[in-house]
């Protein structure tokens, strides 16, 4: 298996406080590559790091071929991947269905993606409900559907999910983990940012364990899940940089 | 009856008029969620570029529309570049304070080039009339509002119906979560600003031909009546817009007909006021709606205040004191003697703006309000001079707060178009109640700083009372943000759902702030008002309430020696280049653009 | 025991959806009551609803014996109820010691002369003399604020001067909780206080609430993690569609059909089988 997105050396900044150190890690094609982590530990970062929304000061980031430090945002979305942002970002004063449309912005092809929207409206049909309702209207866990949707939407090669099961009810959550992996099986790459490790681990491939903006602990899911330095990395606790 | 029908035309022709600005500010607003205050001044622009082609150029009217919208679009862009795009990640509130920069400079600018004389731009339209009721309508009169239609419906159709529409609707609500959709937001907003700037530079034109007059204060006018017709309207709503338009046209013409002609804006103003306190969402917006959660994960700019130490506020207060000992030269003592009455001003607008977070663009018409009131006190109830002061501030406190009371469920940008139709009240009031405050005339012979009977009308007794006055108010201030009143203030600043949710009331709260802030904005005015000895109702002007918002910012938002800092700096400084008050709101201009851009957090710290 | 908390027939509508269908609610003093249900059940509008953010279109609130509903939300918090946000709603640019002392704000008593008409400046002349029955107030309250931090353990205490937007997500929420309490409330409403929270500060912030809930603290609260629920609950509501389809006891309710079908899935009952 090749490897689709690849960081190297990564050092990420807010102002004087750092935040990544030396951060690599792989994702590779068709897996679903989960980043787990104590809060604050920098797991969003690295989501914005990887969609261009900051740039690290030092180090690589490849996808395929793209060289991401060189595209912007825009680009990089252009080149194939999606992203469902934490703590969802809808656009609040659009309509639900506005919102999975713009989901297929980088798309130009009408009739897939008419069909895509109905795909989506099976998968969730609580938003179907909603679908002429101002997003920001909505309540939490099916703001989180809507995120999702509309990251599918855009066919990308691959998704970033940053807590994608947080604030979901559990038959929510088992559905969106079910359609993860769903996707996943369509060729569709994951890498989600996630809390709740065990979930995590039952449908992920690979995973890497993120404490204090360092990668202390990687390897397959199953394996990771019956290590004991698992829990012993969230019972680190936080790491957070005295402001 | 048939004049009740010229009135009705006249009233809808500059409804249309209006409409104009009106559609290109909603389509910003819309977009990016800024009241552009920029877009009166290319309006402006437009006007004298239309005025420079056919009086230099000679270019037939078709000709020159197009060199307007295509200048106007590239000012567009330049505003984008300059006002916008490297503010995406500053306060809500930063790209409004660029754009008053913007403003500020493009207005001076028009002042340097073309001189404040105002021109004659005369419309090459054939001059033919069809006569309706007892008025006409002409060629211009169709072209106008064919223009308002025409674009208010394409634009809205834009936004609705097509990609690139959805696209910006999506950058002005959350700009990264667009761009993580694929859309290139920098190219979507500078095509935004290009057509609501071409859009803005047209209308400067036709109205410039229908009033066969322009002048370089027509911009400020302008984005205020269209402000006016969006917020009755709904903020960006294009097709409310023009309704809004519309309304306002008709009322100032029904009210014209009914009181006169000095109370026209007095109505556009009130009914603003009406429309903010009874649908504070423009009219077509639905009844009640819980505003949304804020989303987790938003960080501020972090920023620490500068510690000041105790010794060198000390040191301070006495340097400051000493100034008068040494021989300088009594101009020194007049220019810092305004600076502490500006200062007043700033503390308390830093007190409302920064500590409190209602960002109030009519400060000045406190100042006006307390000078009118020592004034009259000391010339009409013969009260002595260190009465007439205190009072002066008294009465600036309720009835400031008064004035504001109505307004207090608002929320930011709403506050400070509130705060703007207040101001503009306060000073169209005081044009009109001639009994009381002797109209357009002004107070003469106010009588000068003086105790019992020692007259202190030398400088340095002014001086020196002024920095007195100012030190105590400072130290009141301080003492206050230091009481659980600075905490519930900043509280309300931060989050007014939270704060309620923990029983502080909106109400009593802004109240208390708005009243001590008053306060000493009317003893400023007081004294200013017996320094000058002469004041009517435009010795303080909407561009005072800028310039203290300007120092405000500059000395770091809710920062009480900050707020002194900043009134320093701005009143002095521009006095060392001894330029003409165009020159002075330049500087202006240009420190808010820079400040908002590479300091926003200004000299001392955001506390 | 009495009533604290009765709904009747609550009711409120948005457009089209009726987000909380007729719904009756008790709570009594010192219970535990949790309310559970799939995402968009209108959980969150109902707290809304109880707290004065959100007014119902029909039905009655009775706090303590005294109708609310359509009441401003600082006149209800001035009668002992406080609750979290879904989200978070810290006052990002203030210290977590003044976020905190903001929630004690209905307690302030010396500051806060009774005068009829003049309160507000009777308030604003104590701030700025500050007498010393003002000056021990808020030095009482600064005290508590220590004490209040302290059943966070190490979280907050280090951190009581930083912003508060200077905190990782979780320990916000937990300003947040600090905050409600500061208040003193007789009624707590709590509205997902783990949501983002990983495993073991889940298992830490449960044993904060069941702390509470051992003082005798009246709570009422929103979870979607039901191993929580399960162990602190006196009684849960479970919620789907604005109405609500179960009331009882934690296991009852859980094994009720209807709250499998819409908000638990098998697979999290063949969990709980386990
Ligand atoms: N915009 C910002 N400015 C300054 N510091 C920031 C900013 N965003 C994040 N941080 C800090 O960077 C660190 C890592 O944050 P990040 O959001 O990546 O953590 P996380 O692992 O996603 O945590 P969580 O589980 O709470 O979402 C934290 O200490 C946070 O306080
Ligand atoms: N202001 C509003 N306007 C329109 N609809 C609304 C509004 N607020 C809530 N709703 C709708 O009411 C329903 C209930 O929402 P609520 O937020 O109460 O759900 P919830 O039970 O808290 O869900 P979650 O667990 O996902 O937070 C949802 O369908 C939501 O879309
Ligand atoms: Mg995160
Ligand atoms: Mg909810």
């Amino acid at each position: 298996m090749t490897a689709l997105l690849v960081l190297k050396g990564i050092d990420t900044f807010y102002g004087p406080v750092q935040v990544h150190f030396g951060l690599g890690m792989e994702v590779r094609q068709g897996q679903i590559v989960c980043l787990l982590g104590g809060n604050a530990s920098g797991k969003s970062t690295t989501m914005k790091i990887i969609l261009g929304l900051l740039r690290p000061r030092a180090g690589s980031i490849f996808f395929e071929a793209h060289d991401l430090a060189a595209l912007s945002t825009p680009q990089i979305i252009r080149a194939g991947i999606g992203s469902v942002p934490e703590a969802r970002r809808l656009f609040s004063a659009m309509t639900v269905r506005e919102n999975l449309l713009m989901g297929a912005f980088a798309r130009s092809d009408r009739a897939e993606i008419a069909r895509d929207l109905e795909r989506m409206l099976e998968l969730f049909p609580r938003v179907r409900q909603r679908l002429t309702s101002r997003a920001g209207t909505l309540s939490g866990g099916e703001q989180q559907m809507v995120a999702m949707a509309r990251a599918l939407m855009g066919r990308p090669k691959l998704i970033c999910m940053d807590e994608p099961t947080m604030g979901l009810s559990p038959l929510f959550v088992d559905r969106v983990l079910e359609l993860i992996q769903a996707v996943n099986k369509e060729g569709v790459t994951i890498f989600m940012v996630e809390q709740n490790a065990s979930l995590a681990l039952a449908i992920a491939h690979y995973a890497y364990v993120l404490q204090a903006g360092r990668i202390i602990l990687q390897g397959e899911a199953k394996d990771l899940a019956r290590d004991p330095r698992i829990r012993a990395a969230y019972l680190g606790g936080e790491t957070e940089p005295a402001a | 009856m048939g004049s009740w029908l010229d009135y009705t035309i006249n009233g809808l022709i500059i409804g249309n008029i209006y409409a104009l600005v009106a559609v290109g500010l909603a389509l910003i607003f819309g977009v990016s969620n800024l009241i552009n205050f920029a877009q009166g001044s290319v309006y402006a622009v437009g006007a004298y570029i239309g005025w420079t082609c056919f009086t230099y150029l000679h270019t037939p009217l078709a000709v020159t529309a197009l060199i307007v919208v295509v200048a106007c679009a590239g000012l567009g862009v330049a505003i984008e570049r300059i006002g916008l795009r490297p503010l995406a990640g500053a306060a809500r509130i930063a790209p409004l304070l660029a754009t008053i920069g913007i403003s500020l400079v493009l207005d001076q600018l028009l002042q340097i080039v073309f001189t404040p004389d105002p021109r004659a731009l005369t419309s090459p339209l054939p001059n033919w009339r069809i006569s309706v009721g007892g008025g006409t309508i002409g060629a211009l009169d169709l072209l106008i509002a064919a223009t308002g239609i025409v674009s208010a419906a394409v634009l809205y159709g834009f936004l609705r119906f097509t990609k690139l529409g959805w696209a910006v609707r999506a950058t002005a609500q959350d700009r990264d979560a667009a761009r993580q959709m694929g859309v290139n937001t920098d190219a979507v907003n500078m095509t935004v600003f290009a057509i609501a700037s071409a859009l803005g530079g047209l209308s400067g034109l036709l109205v410039g031909m229908y009033f066969n007059h322009i002048d370089p204060a027509m911009g400020f006018q302008a984005t205020l009546k269209g402000v006016v017709a969006q917020v009755i309207g709904g903020m960006g709503n294009v097709p409310g817009a023009i309704f809004g338009s519309l309304l306002l046209g008709l009322t100032e013409s029904y009210g014209v007909a009914i009181f006169g002609s000095s109370y026209r804006n007095l109505f556009s103003f009130a009914l603003l006021l009406l429309i903010l306190v009874l649908r504070p969402n423009g009219l077509f917006a639905s009844a009640r709606s819980t505003p949304p959660e804020p989303m987790t994960g938003s960080f501020v700019t972090p920023n620490r205040p500068v510690r000041v130490p105790r010794w060198a506020i000390v040191a301070a207060v006495v340097i400051a004191a000493a100034v008068p000992l040494i021989p300088a030269i009594p101009y020194v003592l007049q220019v810092l003697t305004n600076a502490w009455l500006f200062a007043m001003l700033a503390i308390s607008l830093t007190l409302v703006a920064g500590t409190l977070g209602q960002i109030s663009l009519g400060h000045a018409s406190l100042l006006l309000i307390g000078a009118y009131a020592s004034a009259l006190f000391a010339l009409d109830s013969h009260w002595p001079v260190w009465a007439s002061i205190p009072a002066a501030g008294i009465v600036t406190a309720l009835l400031g707060t008064a004035l504001i009371a109505p307004s207090f469920r608002l929320r930011s940008h709403y506050v400070s178009i509130a705060t703007l139709g207040i101001g503009e009240i306060v000073g169209l009031v005081i044009l009109n109640w001639e009994s009381l405050t002797r109209g357009p005339m002004g107070v003469t012979n106010i009588p000068p700083l003086q105790v019992g009977n020692i007259e202190l009308d030398n400088p340095r007794a002014a001086y020196w009372i002024t920095l007195g006055i100012l030190v105590l108010l400072a130290m009141m201030q301080t003492r206050l943000l230091r009481s659980h009143l600075g905490r519930i203030f900043r509280a309300i600043r931060d989050d007014d759902v939270a704060a309620r949710a923990h029983g502080i009331s909106l109400g009593r709260y802004k109240a208390i702030a708005f009243a001590f802030g008053g306060f000493a904005a009317g003893i400023s005015g007081g004294i200013a008002a017996h320094q000058y000895s002469y004041i009517n109702n435009e010795t303080f002007t909407s561009t005072v309430s800028i310039s203290a918002l300007t120092m405000v910012i500059l000395g770091g938002m809710g920062n009480v020696l900050g707020a002194i800092l900043g009134a320093v700096a701005l009143t002095a400084l521009p006095e060392m280049f001894r330029g003409t008050a165009e020159y002075r709101m330049l500087i202006y201009g240009v420190a808010l653009l820079l400040l908002v851009r590479f300091r926003p957090q200004g000299i001392l710290g955001t506390t | 025991m009495t009533d604290l908390l009765e709904c009747r027939a609550v009711t409120r509508r948005f457009g089209g959806v009726i987000a909380v269908k007729p719904i009756d609610l008790t709570l009594r003093e010192g219970e535990f009551l949790s309310i559970i249900g799939p995402n968009g059940a209108g959980k969150t509008t109902l707290f809304n609803l109880i707290s004065g953010h959100d007014v119902p279109d029909d039905g009655t609130i009775v706090l303590e014996g005294v109708a609310i509903a359509g009441r401003a939300p600082e006149r209800i918090a001035a009668m002992g109820l406080a609750r979290t946000f879904q989200h978070g709603r810290v006052f990002a640019n203030m210290s977590v010691r003044d976020n905190i002392l903001v929630g004690a704000h209905h307690r302030l008593r010396a500051v806060k002369p009774r005068l009829p008409g003049l309160g507000a400046l009777a308030e604003l002349a104590m701030a700025l003399i500050r007498p010393p029955a003002v000056a021990a107030e808020e030095a009482a309250l600064n005290h508590e604020v220590l004490e209040i931090a302290a059943l966070f353990g190490d979280r907050l205490t280090p951190r009581l001067d930083q912003p508060a937007h200077s905190l990782s997500y979780a320990n916000r929420r937990r300003v947040e909780i600090a905050r409600a309490l500061a208040l003193r409330p007789r009624l707590l409403l709590l509205d997902e206080p783990t949501a983002g929270m990983n495993e073991t500060e889940t298992a830490e912030m449960q044993s904060i609430i069941g702390g509470l809930k051992a003082r005798g603290q009246t709570i009422l609260l929103i979870e979607h993690k039901l191993d929580l629920v399960m162990r602190l609950s006196d009684r849960v509501i479970a919620m789907d569609d604005g109405a609500k389809i179960a009331e009882g006891p934690p296991h009852t309710v859980r094994q009720s059909p209807a709250v499998i079908e819409a908000y638990l899935g098998h697979r999290a009952m063949g969990e709980a089988a386990l």
